[in-house]
């Protein structure tokens, strides 16, 4: 017995030299940060699906051509530049010189090898606007579009680039495991559910990363979250729970950092003559009612009340750094809270004894939507419209409120452009259903206006921003008038650091370490 | 012997049969899983292709008839979203969930026996009152809420222990053990205390209960007149025969525990596999759902029968048929 314990005790004393040693050789190394997220990564593979945490591990492994910033501007990336051929043909000159990770050098065929890869994966929806694409030489690709696009190179900010040789050696499987791209920062450790940590790449083209080795470690529960920022076990949180804000404002050395997030609110009215869940001819067919529930719903009661003052009211469907955003055009300026005015609208077209229609939404999708739901349901008993909630999960929700809509009237959802482009939005949700492939596929209110889509067809005719920009002004000016859609409100990215981290936070609520830095 | 083993094993492959069948059931009723995997503006010829790629594109029946063909080959199914062997992804986390288990159950076992054997010995006592009390409380005070108070007070406040995550681990036969290290102990003492409370106060009150009810059997008084000590009365005669009851719910905790730890894994980040099925019954991951379910009826089963067994080694009297 004593003889055991003594060797426990100089073992225990071993490792603990040993941990010790380990700790102080990491430290010495350089900067670190430990980045507490709201769920693990799903992928490492950018072809295997999409979700905020796996989005925000691609781009720090692998590179796009076109490089979209932290306030949706688009820049330069593995292309360092490119050029309009004909009006369907586009040259993109590759940056010469980068790597990937494992020293295979980046060349054109890898671009082409991407995007063949992606057609035939869960994500060719990445090079639908892509219709064919040819290595030039080593350092140019050309890419053919199926018609004239504009904003091919904002589409290409998505497309992340893989190594040819390696990627297919190792195949699809563990490509999820084991990734090669030419990011900033390469794998070094994952155990599921516990912590990723990633360590700079030097050889990065655009310069060594400050921050040497990035720990993100998922915590999914909001108080576990912030307590472990607050014990410093990390160093800067993910979606930190409204309810935690003012505490941690009030703990010295940590600062709470908010920005406007890209997901719009939105309601989608149903348009058809017959409506699944209301009695006899539809009423929102009639734009005065459609104009009168947006007249009732008091926005700023619910951001008070229900998002405690962290929601931003949306001014149209897009916000005002996208394309095809009106300035000065504000929804709530057209349509404000006016139950007297909303009654008189609803009497006008006939219906001031209102009507009864479901609602449906989610229950943990979007900031408090059932509360937000609960709160409309009041809203609009003022006008006489008896709101029935359907609230379900939301991997029930897609498949329910899925288009042709077969059983909602009323549908709330959000919606978010992070390609800065409000084009993609207008051509999936406002064009008319099944006129042409590849739109409407999301207009779930079956709304049809002849104009609007002539808009959107012109602007996916021309290759000049400029005038793709005021086509689809005209576009917002028509939606806002004929308002399909009800946009609510903005949520609030809300972001918590330690002091000594300098983090700005980015419009499509990815984080990216190469533009953090830490003291 | 071989008769009874030949028995159970035919019982247990009926349960899991009849495990699989529900859950794909279930499942069909759980919204269609091929929407959380694409783009939410995907044209319906992509999700025609997602579908074909995750084998969704067939009846209900089809893919059953494949996943069962699948099972006697060994292949489980991948998981829809991390497209990953979802064995894989469930046998990755189980010794984390394991450990956590073991250490909760050891904790629950050393408070509770000493303890109920105590109160069920001296029901009058003014400590086997208090000792009643606190059971009460361990049994009524829902577990994400202790978890919490614990973080707050331990964690936050005083600092003593790390709030959340699981600590370093040293491997063992190519499994990673955090029980092995120092820092590993630092990190499981809170879920551990969390997880075991509930048994905790279940076995302290069966193990009362049991010891009150012997007590008042002859053979007590008479091993006390022969002569025993009084240790001896208590553990050695008197445990020994409260101790049925008291196993069956050890065992159906244990089972309980291992499967569905998940407030705590949750609470504390713990990467368990908890988690790991909550996770997916959000996302309507049918292939791991089925799997995880199929591996806890074994585990259930299993532990059950060493129950069983165990049976037999404290009452000679009881004979396995």
């Amino acid at each position: 017995m004593k003889y055991l314990s003594q060797t426990a005790l100089r073992a225990g004393a071993v490792g603990v030299a040993v941990l010790a040693a380990a700790a102080s050789m990491a430290q010495a190394d350089g900067k670190s940060v430990t980045i507490g997220l709201t769920s693990d990564p799903s992928h490492l593979y950018p072809l295997a699906g999409e979700e905020l945490s796996s989005n925000i591990m691609y781009y720090h492994l692998y590179d796009p051509l076109v490089k979209r910033a932290g306030d949706l501007s688009f820049g330069p990336g593995l292309a360092e530049s490119w050029e309009n051929v004909d009006e369907t043909t586009w040259r993109f000159k590759l940056r010469d010189g980068v790597t990937f990770h494992n020293g295979n050098a980046f060349t054109a065929s890898d671009v082409v090898f991407t995007v063949e890869k992606a057609r035939e994966s869960i994500r060719p929806d990445l090079v639908a606007n892509i219709a064919s694409i040819t290595a030039v030489d080593d350092t140019t690709v050309e890419i053919k579009t199926p018609k004239p696009y504009a904003v091919l190179p904002n589409d290409l900010a998505e497309l992340l680039i893989l190594d040819e040789e390696y990627t297919t050696a190792t195949g699809d499987t563990d490509m999820d495991l084991k990734p090669m791209g030419t990011g900033p920062y390469m794998l070094d450790q994952w155990i599921k559910e516990e912590k990723l940590v990633l360590k700079a790449f030097d050889g990065y083209w655009a310069g060594a990363p400050k921050i040497k080795e990035v720990t993100f470690r998922p915590i999914t529960n909001p108080a576990t979250r912030t307590a472990a920022l607050l014990t410093g076990e990390v160093d800067v949180i993910q979606d930190l729970a409204v309810r935690d804000v003012d505490r941690v404002k009030k703990e010295g050395g940590f600062s709470v950092i908010t920005r406007p997030s890209l997901l719009n609110v939105v309601l989608a009215m149903d348009m058809r003559e017959n409506s699944p869940t209301i009695e006899g001819k539809n009423p929102m067919t009639d734009q005065r009612v459609r104009a009168a529930i947006a007249q009732a719903i008091d926005v700023d009661a619910i951001n008070k009340i229900v998002m405690n003052g962290l929601a931003t009211p949306s001014d149209q469907y897009v916000p005002a750094s996208h394309i095809g955003h009106v300035d000065g055009l504000n929804f709530r300026e057209m349509y404000p809270l006016d139950i007297e005015g909303a009654k008189a609208l609803m009497a006008e077209a006939g219906y001031a004894d209102g009507f009864t229609m479901t609602l449906d939404a989610t229950n943990n999708r979007y900031v408090n939507d059932a509360q937000i739901a609960q709160a409309l349901a009041s809203m609009l008993a003022k006008i006489n419209i008896d709101l029935q909630l359907n609230i379900m999960p939301k991997s029930n929700f897609w498949g329910y409120i899925r288009v042709p809509t077969e059983n909602s009237s009323f549908i709330m959802s959000g919606w978010d452009v992070p390609s800065g482009d409000a084009g993609s939005m207008y051509g999936a949700l406002f064009y008319t259903r099944g006129k042409k492939d590849g739109y409407g596929q999301v207009n779930r209110g079956s709304y049809s206006n002849a104009e609007m889509d002539a808009l959107v067809d012109k602007a996916d005719s021309t290759p000049k921003i400029e005038e793709r920009d005021a086509l689809l002004q005209e576009a917002t000016k028509i939606l806002m008038a004929d308002v399909p859609m009800i946009p609510l409100h903005y949520e609030q990215d809300i972001y918590a650091a330690r002091d000594g981290v300098m983090l700005e936070p980015r419009v499509d609520k990815f984080l990216w370490a190469y533009d953090m830095d830490v003291n | 012997m071989f008769g009874y083993l030949l028995k159970r094993l035919i019982q247990m492959t009926l349960v899991l049969w009849v495990v699989s069948v529900i859950v794909f059931l279930m499942m069909s009723f759980t919204g269609d899983p091929v929407f959380m995997v694409v783009p939410i503006d995907a044209t319906d010829a992509e999700i025609a292709q997602a579908r074909r790629l995750l084998g969704l594109d067939q009846s209900l029946l089809v893919q059953y008839g494949k996943f069962l063909t699948s099972l006697v080959q060994g292949d489980f199914g991948n998981s829809y979203v991390f497209r990953q062997p979802a064995m894989t992804l469930i046998l990755e986390r189980m010794p984390a969930t394991v450990e956590m288990v073991l250490v909760a159950m050891a904790l629950a076992i050393a408070v509770a026996i000493p303890l109920g054997v105590y109160a069920g010995a001296n029901p009058n006592s003014r400590i086997s009152r208090v000792i009643m009390a606190g059971s009460l409380l361990g049994i009524s005070l829902p577990g994400f809420w202790v978890g919490m108070v614990l973080i707050y007070l331990f964690a936050v406040h005083w600092g003593v222990f790390p709030s959340s995550g699981r600590g370093d681990t040293a491997e063992l036969f190519g499994l990673r053990i955090s029980l092995l290290t120092w820092d590993g102990w630092h990190h499981i003492m809170l879920p551990a205390i969390t997880l075991s409370l509930g048994t905790m106060a279940i076995l302290l009150r069966m193990t009362r209960a049991g010891m009150m009810e012997v007590g008042r059997q002859d053979f007590m008084k008479f091993a006390r007149a022969k002569g025993a000590t009084r240790r001896d009365v208590l553990y050695k005669h008197g445990l020994k025969n409260a101790l049925i009851p008291v196993v069956t719910i050890f065992g159906l905790q244990l089972g309980d525990l291992i499967a569905f730890a998940t407030i705590t894994e949750t609470i504390f980040s713990w990467p368990g596999m908890g988690k790991l099925l909550i996770d997916s019954i959000y996302r309507a991951d049918r292939p791991v759902i089925v799997v995880y379910l199929m591996l806890v009826a074994l585990i259930f089963v299993v532990i059950n029968f060493i129950v069983d067994i165990v049976y037999t080694m404290i009452d000679p009297r009881i004979t396995l048929k």
